[in-house]
């Protein structure tokens, strides 16, 4: 199932060719301009790394696209006579939809990794941990809205949405000590917060974050749970075969 | 004379439909004010405390802010071409509409009208916010606002009609409505000036639509009305309506 949702993603050029656009134009052109005009020293190397953080969310969130549009279209009944169990079925779908994240955004975290001279291997592969946790929770919130909303427009704008909310109400892009008080009470728990900000720990220093992990956890788990749930409960209406 | 009369009902009609279209599910009119919220209140606001006066900028808070307007703005005028790539290829409606009496010119042309109908309700609130904080809610130049953003949601109009005649699917339309916005986005004045940008730049810089649009705006804020950056974007807009609306005719030649 895994594999699967892999080879869906990368047999459709036009989602990678416009999100590597995406952040090969965020990178080289408004972080390097933004970085003149703004009073944080450092910034480049604080948006170069929450920039991929920003890319994992957002390519995480195209298994509930590809869930939502199977279920319109009857994929959905021919891949339910496929033989797995429903459990390795809803596992697989998660395990896919980051492990294809996953994928995506290690040449632009190579990249990163390049020209900021990230070159400690633990902390690279500590780094990456961090994106594939995110990526998994991320893609358990993605299936729990792909199967509860109906609408197909209602599901791709709300989705948008979403995406935009919990990347830009983040420390992904900028550190909170500048956010109006509104949203600075709320990014400390964006899942995307957690994220950066044990990226960052490991990678610029002083090391792992507890408790950025902790975060990331509770929301994979939760958010995994219930995307399994709420998936589970409309392919055999919540009894388990 | 009743022939003219005729067809301004015609397309008025056909407006109206489009905007109905647009109304049949609010929630998403809801979700773009939502997403201009969070651009506005929530990016721009970041941005704004972080770019500090001595940056050359007086308030990067203000300078920014119409941008997330015409973002909001170019997402509501690419939703029409994608309606018409929807009643084209999902509901198979083009035969239908084409046997209804209304000729095939004055139907490309109420479809931009509508387009850009669309676009100005749906960034209504957006308008009025940045106008708000532009100090010109109760002042003459609130028009000049909405002229400016009904100017540039034409030519986007007239992009998103084109686009959804040549997209064969789905992913093509959003993927060059993606590449459209991010040259909207970051090669425009919307963030910087155009000094900010690099020499090799700056013909691009300064051939986006969306540059003319933010610049007119910002001249708003000055006393009296500036019609230099407006009358420049005039004419991409222009140009691209009508281009949306030639691309719509000749696909219409069934």
């Amino acid at each position: 199932m895994a594999r699967r949702d892999i080879e869906v993603l990368f047999r459709t050029p036009w989602i990678i060719i416009s999100r590597g656009l995406a952040f090969i134009i965020q990178l080289f052109v408004f972080a390097t301009l933004i970085s003149r005009l703004v009073s944080v020293s450092g910034f480049f190397q604080y948006y170069a790394v929450g920039s991929i953080i920003s890319m994992v969310a957002s390519i995480s969130f195209i298994i509930g696209y590809d869930i939502f549009e199977e279920a319109e279209e009857g994929v959905l009944d021919y891949l339910l006579t496929l033989p797995v169990s429903r459990r390795q079925f809803i596992i697989g779908r998660a395990l896919g939809g980051a492990i294809r994240a996953l994928i995506y955004v290690t040449p632009m975290f190579a990249v990163v990794a390049i020209i900021e001279g990230f070159a400690q291997p633990a902390s690279l592969a500590a780094a990456m941990a961090y994106l594939f946790l995110l990526a998994f929770g991320v893609t358990g919130l993605s299936i729990t809205v792909a199967v509860s909303v109906r609408s197909a427009n209602r599901f791709d704008v709300f989705l948008a949405l979403m995406e935009l909310a919990i990347v830009r109400a983040s420390t992904a892009l900028y550190p909170i000590s500048f956010m109006p008080s509104y949203v600075a009470s709320i990014a400390p728990f964006s899942p995307v917060s957690f994220a950066s900000n044990g990226a960052r720990s490991l990678l610029l220093g002083p090391g792992l974050d507890l408790s950025t992990l902790a975060g990331l956890l509770a929301f994979v788990v939760v958010f995994l749970g219930l995307g399994a749930a709420f998936y589970f409960r409309k392919l055999e209406g919540g009894v388990y075969a | 004379m009743t022939a003219l009369a005729d067809n301004f009902r015609i397309a008025s009609n056909i407006v109206q439909r489009d905007i109905k279209i647009l109304f049949s599910d609010s929630f998403l009119v809801a979700i773009m004010f939502a997403n201009f919220a969070i651009d506005l209140f929530v990016t721009a606001a970041t941005f704004g405390r972080l770019v500090p006066p001595s940056s050359g900028i007086p308030s990067y808070f203000q300078f920014i802010a119409p941008g997330s307007n015409f973002v909001t703005c170019s997402v509501a005028a690419f939703q029409s071409g994608r309606d018409i790539w929807r009643e084209r290829y999902i509901k198979d409606l083009t035969s239908y509409l084409l046997s209804l009496p209304a000729s095939r010119r004055l139907w490309s042309v109420s479809r931009v009208a509508g387009g850009v109908a669309r676009s100005l309700i749906a960034t209504f609130p957006g308008t009025l916010t940045i106008c708000y904080l532009y100090g010109i809610l109760l002042d003459p130049r609130i028009l000049g606002a909405f002229s400016i953003v009904g100017l540039f949601s034409l030519g986007v109009v007239g992009i998103s009609m084109a686009v959804s005649a040549y997209a064969s699917s789905i992913e093509v339309f959003v993927t060059v409505r993606s590449t459209v916005q991010l040259y909207f986005s970051f090669f425009s004045t919307l963030f910087f000036s155009p000094d900010v940008f690099p020499s090799f730049l700056r013909p691009i810089v300064l051939a986006n639509p969306m540059t003319w649009a933010v610049e007119a705006f910002r001249q708003l804020s000055k006393p009296g009305v500036g019609l230099g950056p407006a009358s420049v974007l005039v004419v991409p807009s222009l140009a691209f309506a009508a281009l949306g609306t030639i691309v719509y005719l000749y696909h219409n030649q069934l």
